[in-house]
């Protein structure tokens, strides 16, 4: 209920306003959306690609913070929609970002405030590389990005 | 108070509430200064942080018991600054401006249209609303009553009772309400015959009503008829429109298929516009590069081009007919390319016809070197061996005279030697009057080869 009526505030408010960059893809319930994210300027690495995040809502947000990663639409399909290089970004979309984790999540954020985030850390990133460790992670991990302990140890990028 | 105090309160208070303000709907938009950043709702009982940072007093508790780091070191969920204390003087001026907005009453659903201040909202629901939602009086139902169709008697009003006129079943405290407007007992007049029906037959009455104004079935060629139902077969027989009416199908779909290729051939021929423009737009970038003079050599070379389009040629990008000059100039070409495509491959074939002679020429060469060589080798070959002989015979004569052997021996020993030696030719030392000549036959023998 409370997270219900949050959501469609926060829906009624970007439906009136979207910052650059970051459009609605899917929003038509209150437990999932999905949001296209573009980077602006001309970093070469996100040039031209448009990227889909996937918002999954608890029951108790924004107290608790939303699941948030980016999922891939294979490039045959209408809109094709990889996943971005990044060292934070595992290859099945999952990201390593504080801000989405119980300790570094505030409930003050917003849809709109996380897509900024991801928005810029992609703008701020220059390698071209994957997080150390992607091929096992991606191939061992079954536990939801919730529950994944990250070690924040990279404040550089 | 301190961030336990805090939650103290709050789990307190939980029960005591009235009406949810935060599920109101609010009747015009706010101020986001008025809103808390948690609930995106606009402040209900305010607190503050030390950091100014205003938030509603449940919002702040959900996220303080939520919170991983716990009470001791919880941070402000804007600013993150640590905070302790929570200080529930805010301004007036605030809890005024959020108490004044215009809120729809909760009960909207159930009748009541009133807008109100939300200051209002607790005291219209709790004394003055007719529409609030009670318990039914009877223990035995568990259904919930509007506050003004509530028996003065505390009857139970949630038994079914059965309409008079439709036969549908309604509660009683709907009664009323369903007798005046939902029930279909009313007779409708239909519009075209003026027959009374039950409204829930009027649908299926207008279907069939031999009075109802149709419009002929062949309107869709411009037939403007238009006549009641029961004369419409009538019309229908003698309507010329509608004898035409297979021609028309037959004529539409003739013209349907028709466009349908005039619009592939449409894009085909963008498609060659297109390749046009391209070949053109190169063609006139290599003649600025090379000037008049190639415009004159491809002019020459394309003798079937007309004479405009050789002028065209002439002068370069101002071309009056582009395409006829494109055409032709592009057909010259083809028939360049055709013919030097000829010309290559019979240039291949006389080169491999010229390198198989040649080869062949070769082999016998060589076949004739071998055969000389065979025959030179073995003619050096005889004339050494008599020499080695003379070699071998004086260092056995010398052996001879040492050891005292005979002559008999000698020639046993010149046999074994001979035998002994591996080059058959001029072994025939015994017989050396007939190999030489032999042999110089076959030599010649190689030459005429």
């Amino acid at each position: 209920m409370f997270a219900g009526k949050r959501l469609s505030k926060e829906l009624a408010k970007m439906q009136g306003h979207l910052p650059p960059g970051i459009t609605f893809a899917k929003s038509d319930n209150l437990e999932e959306w999905q949001m296209d994210i573009r980077v602006l300027d001309d970093n070469p690495l996100y040039q031209n690609q448009i990227y889909r995040l996937k918002f999954t809502f608890s029951q108790k947000y924004p107290i608790e913070p939303p699941e948030v990663q980016f999922i891939l639409l294979p490039s045959t399909t209408e809109t094709p929609r990889p996943i971005p290089i990044h060292p934070h970004i595992y290859s099945n979309g999952i990201i390593c970002l504080d801000l989405l984790s119980t300790a570094g999540w505030s409930p003050v954020q917003t849809v709109e405030s996380v897509c900024m985030s991801i928005q810029s850390m992609l703008t701020a990133n220059t390698r071209d590389e994957r997080p150390p460790g992607d091929s096992d992670f991606v191939s061992y991990n079954k536990r939801r990005p919730r529950d994944i302990n990250f070690q924040y140890d990279d404040d550089n990028v | 108070m301190d961030l336990e105090e805090l939650l103290l309160v709050e789990s307190s208070c939980t029960d005591e509430e009235i009406v949810d303000l935060r599920a109101l709907d609010y009747v015009s938009g706010y101020n986001t200064h008025l809103m808390c950043p948690i609930c995106h709702c606009a402040l209900i009982r305010p607190v503050r942080l030390q950091c100014d940072h205003v938030f509603c007093q449940r919002c702040l508790s959900s996220a303080v018991t939520s919170s991983s780091s716990g009470t001791n070191d919880f941070t402000c969920p804007t600013c993150r600054t640590p905070t302790q204390t929570v200080y529930t003087d805010v301004p007036r001026l605030l809890t005024n401006m959020c108490d004044d907005l215009r809120v729809k009453c909760p009960f909207l659903r159930e009748g009541c249209t009133e807008i109100m201040a939300r200051g209002h909202v607790e005291s219209h629901v709790d004394k003055y609303c007719g529409y609030k939602l009670l318990d039914c009086p009877s223990k035995t139902c568990d259904k919930k009553t509007r506050k003004k169709d509530l028996d003065s008697d505390l009857k139970c009003v949630h038994e079914l009772l059965q309409c008079s006129h439709c036969e549908e079943e309604v509660m009683e405290q709907d009664y009323e309400d369903h007798l005046n407007k939902n029930c279909l007992r009313f007779k409708t007049m239909c519009p075209h015959c003026q027959v009374m029906t039950l409204q829930k037959d009027l649908r299926k009455h207008i279907d069939a009503c031999p009075d109802a104004i149709h419009s002929c079935t062949a309107s869709k060629y411009g037939c403007p008829v238009k006549i009641k139902r029961a004369d419409i077969t009538v019309h229908e027989q003698a309507c010329p429109l509608i004898a035409m009416g297979p021609y028309f199908e037959t004529q539409n779909s003739r013209l349907n298929s028709l466009e349908l290729t005039m619009r592939h051939l449409q894009q085909r021929n963008e498609i060659f516009e297109d390749g046009f423009a391209n070949i053109r737009s190169t063609l006139v970038d290599a003649s600025r590069a090379t000037s008049g003079q190639a415009n004159i050599e491809i002019s020459a070379e394309g003798q079937t081009e007309s004479s405009d389009s050789q002028e065209v040629s002439n002068d370069g990008s101002q071309s009056s007919n582009p395409t006829t000059y494109l055409l032709s100039l592009h057909e010259s070409l083809r028939e360049e390319v055709g013919q030097l495509s000829h010309a290559i491959t019979d240039l291949d074939a006389r080169a491999s016809m010229a390198i198989m002679n040649e080869c062949l020429r070769i082999k016998e060469d060589m076949a004739h070197t071998n055969a000389a060589v065979n025959s030179m080798r073995m003619q050096v070959q005889w004339l050494m061996n008599p020499r080695l002989h003379q070699g071998e015979r004086t260092s056995s004569v010398r052996t001879n005279d040492t050891n005292d052997s005979r002559t008999g021996q000698l020639g046993s020993s010149t046999a074994s030697a001979t035998s002994a030696s591996p080059i058959p030719g001029p072994s025939n030392t015994s017989r050396p009057g007939l190999r030489p000549r032999r042999l110089s036959d076959s030599a010649r023998e190689g030459t005429k080869l």
